[in-house]
């Protein structure tokens, strides 16, 4: 079981947009995946149109006391289930430091699950934070959506000073950057993709447009590829979760 | 994981109907509705029916594409399109992806086996909660064999993980809407009974529709055909083994076929009469062991009888022996019935049977009337038997009493299986006698067989170093020899009541009588 995270420290910039909609292709690709919404603001759950909430509390999963199995529910989509948000997590970082061992609090829950699934998403609230750091530790990979804007470069090499300057917690974590919301009619966004794939030849090569398609998720409540398929959007998540693969 | 429940849907009306019950009344949403041919695909030792899931290969009707789906429990493990319009004969065949690549471990890399075959009509519906999620997915499944034969309607019902209780509301609102009935029986399994139930019409005990004048190719293929049906209809029996009666109905089919074929000089094509006859050898052989097994276990109370009370109960450990011989025997059997090879033969053979062409000018008597060329390969084949029958004295060794019993087969199943062409008074003079001259030489036979299987079973005992049931055996082995030595000692008498003149002539008045105007 592979554990991916969608991370970054800015928020608005596609994370839950790229799990779901990478749960959905890799899914459909006959693997068996597992969304874990750890944003209490439940978008992931949302286009899912499962209901936010977690029988037992989300409390009881960092604890230990529920199962994650239990938790789960399966989505409409073959081979794709969901732990659904709780609007309880936006306390998740005061649960885990009331904990012992804090950091691998979620890895331990995963394992539960381990011979169940290929691949677990994490949608992770934009933060550096406690539930971050649980969060580097459980994941094989942190997938970092990354607008082509000055601030969205900041916030990249911040993640990665971060992940340089904590050897000890991050291990084996694999950064796979990527643009996300592209507009490609902008000669600004053209610009800081070229400066910053020279600045970080580990990027990865597939981005995401900025499109309605995307956007539409919310009105569809489904992921692109399922509404939209052949769409552009639909095969950018494709050729972005094709490459994810050569690199893990 | 939550449990998918089946029910057969007992209410009155069609498929449309049902389905207008379950969209309009119960207000579910149709996902799909899909119509086309389906085949279920397992290995030939059956894994994935072992391992609870299920390979369709589906082709729609109309223009659409394949498409193989492997499934646990009624969940789709995986969906993809195929891309040859026939079944994959190996899992190198599959599609590629990582779930193809899961099943393609589990059967170890073999061949596939295509089993039985239906058109179908799918539907697929989803009970949804407030949020417009699905809770539950329900299958309605109407199919009927390729023989036309109608399958019960099944309904599934699915609940999705985290929605049981949602499922089982829905559950008790569908029982109250449509009668069911709740059923473990799978559609793979209903189809593969109904597909022998369809083409199981002839036993190959009553003969094929015949009559005299018909052309000898017609005839031959007739016969065929019914013994054909009749190795179908006991088909599924004999791979579960549970009535030992399948199997021996099968063997009989299997023999008949040879036999048939052996006298289809100049009627059946020569190159397909040398094929077939080689195959119909191979699933006689591969089907031996299983029957012999089977016939220590249907005699062995018998035979313990013939001890004394008293050592009766020392063969309890040898009955367990024989049991798991049985059993092993069983299993090795049915990786052969569910190999490529038998599948191939099988298809094959039926396409032989339903191609014309296969049957026009296909020898130099296919086109006489078929009851003057029958008339003479029963004289030949009687002609033989009484001739070998008469040098048969008690210096004979028992590979010649072994050959007469061959040739006595050869005549008794040419005059069963064209039966309806004689006249039945005649018929009956020779077939009472004949009969008991194949039970004497049967007999001599399978008690000599038998004798030599039980000593050799015997030798497993001899580990466990359990002398009281190896004696107790070693009466056994003297009683089938005592059996063996009778039924040599009857056979000239009951020969004799074979070949004298009152049957001999009847020979001569097998041909019908023609009525009188």
């Amino acid at each position: 079981m592979k554990v991916l995270a969608t991370y970054n420290i800015k928020g608005g910039v596609g994370k839950t947009a790229t799990a779901v909609n990478l749960a959905h292709v890799a899914a459909a690709h006959g693997n068996r995946v597992l969304v874990w919404d750890l944003d209490p603001q439940g978008a992931a759950t949302f286009y899912f149109r499962v209901k936010p909430k977690v029988k037992g509390g989300g409390k009881a999963i960092v604890r230990g006391s529920l199962e994650l199995g239990d938790a789960i529910k399966a989505t409409d989509f073959d081979n794709l289930d969901l732990v659904p948000a709780d609007f309880s997590y936006r306390h998740l970082d005061l649960w885990l430091d009331d904990a012992k061992k804090p950091l691998v609090r979620i890895r331990r829950a995963l394992r539960q699950v381990s011979e169940e699934y290929d691949y677990v998403f994490l949608d992770c609230p934009p933060s550096i934070s406690l539930t971050s750091e649980s969060v580097f530790r459980a994941a094989d990979a942190l997938l970092v959506p990354t607008i082509p804007t000055t601030l969205s470069l900041r916030t990249y090499e911040q993640l990665d000073r971060f992940v340089e300057e904590n050897p000890d917690m991050v291990r084996e974590l694999k950064i796979l950057g990527f643009f996300s919301m592209v507009d490609r009619h902008k000669r600004l966004h053209r610009r800081f993709m070229n400066d910053l794939r020279a600045a970080h030849p580990e990027l990865l090569e597939a981005t995401i447009p900025n499109s309605t398609d995307i956007e539409r998720m919310g009105v569809h409540r489904e992921p692109v590829g399922a509404y939209g398929k052949g769409s552009k959007p639909a095969r950018a998540y494709e050729a972005l979760w094709s490459e994810i693969q050569t690199r893990l | 994981m939550s449990k998918m429940r089946r029910y057969e849907v007992t209410a009155a009306g069609d498929f449309a109907s049902v389905l207008a019950v379950l969209t309009d009344h119960l207000g579910l949403r149709l996902l799909s509705l899909d119509e086309g041919q389906r085949s279920w695909l397992d290995t030939p030792a059956g894994t994935l029916e072992r391992a609870e899931t299920t390979l369709e290969f589906r082709r729609p009707s109309g223009d659409g594409t394949p498409t193989l789906t492997w499934a646990a429990e009624g969940r789709v493990l995986v969906h993809d399109p195929c891309v040859s319009s026939t079944p994959p004969v190996q899992s190198s065949e599959l599609p590629d992806s990582p779930a193809f690549a899961r099943l393609a471990t589990l059967v170890d890399g073999g061949e596939l086996v295509a089993g039985p075959t239906v058109n179908s009509q799918i539907a697929v519906l989803a009970c949804l909660d407030d949020e417009e999620k699905t809770t539950a997915r329900i299958i309605f499944d109407r199919s009927e064999t390729i023989d036309g034969i109608t399958l019960p309607m099944l309904l599934e019902v699915l609940p999705l993980r985290g929605y049981e209780d949602e499922a089982s509301a829905l559950e008790k609102k569908l029982k109250r809407s449509v009668a069911l009935s709740a059923s473990v029986t799978p559609m793979r399994e209903l189809a593969q009974q109904g597909a022998s139930e369809g083409r199981g019409a002839g036993s190959g005990e009553d003969g094929a529709a015949l009559v005299p004048t018909m052309s000898a190719a017609s005839a031959w293929r007739a016969v065929f055909q019914d013994l054909s049906d009749a190795i179908t209809k006991s088909f599924s029996g004999v791979l579960s083994g549970n009535d030992p009666e399948d199997l021996h109905a099968f063997r009989v089919a299997v023999r008949r076929i040879r036999t048939i074929l052996q006298d289809g000089d100049d009627v059946v094509d020569p190159e397909s009469r040398d094929r077939f006859r080689h195959e119909y050898r191979w699933l006689g052989d591969v089907t031996t062991p299983t029957r012999d097994a089977d016939v220590h276990l249907i005699e062995f109370p018998e035979l313990a009888a013939t001890l004394p009370p008293s050592r009766r109960e020392e063969l309890v450990p040898f009955k367990g022996i024989l049991e798991r011989h049985r059993a092993d025997c069983h299993a090795a059997m049915t990786v052969e019935l569910r190999s490529m090879r038998r599948a191939e033969f099988g298809t094959a053979w039926l396409s032989f049977l339903a191609d014309d062409d296969a049957w026009t000018g296909c020898g130099d008597l296919a086109d006489e009337p078929v009851l003057r060329i029958v008339l003479r390969r029963v004289e030949k084949a009687n002609r033989q038997l009484v001739k070998n029958g008469r040098k048969i004295s008690k210096k004979s060794p028992a590979i010649a009493l072994h050959e007469l019993r061959k040739e006595g087969k050869r005549l008794r199943y040419l005059l069963e299986c064209f039966s309806p062409l004689f006249n039945e008074k005649a018929l009956a003079t020779i077939l009472r006698p004949l009969r008991d001259v194949q039970d004497d030489l049967g007999e001599f036979q399978d008690t000599e067989v038998q004798a030599n299987a039980l000593l050799e079973l015997a030798g497993e005992l001899e580990g466990a170093d359990d002398h009281s049931a190896l004696m107790a055996i070693g009466g056994v082995i003297e009683q089938l020899g005592v059996r063996g030595a009778e039924a040599r000692a009857s056979f000239s008498k009951t020969f004799g009541q074979f070949d004298n003149r009152k049957v001999q002539r009847a020979f001569d008045q097998l041909e019908p009588r023609k009525k009188k105007r």
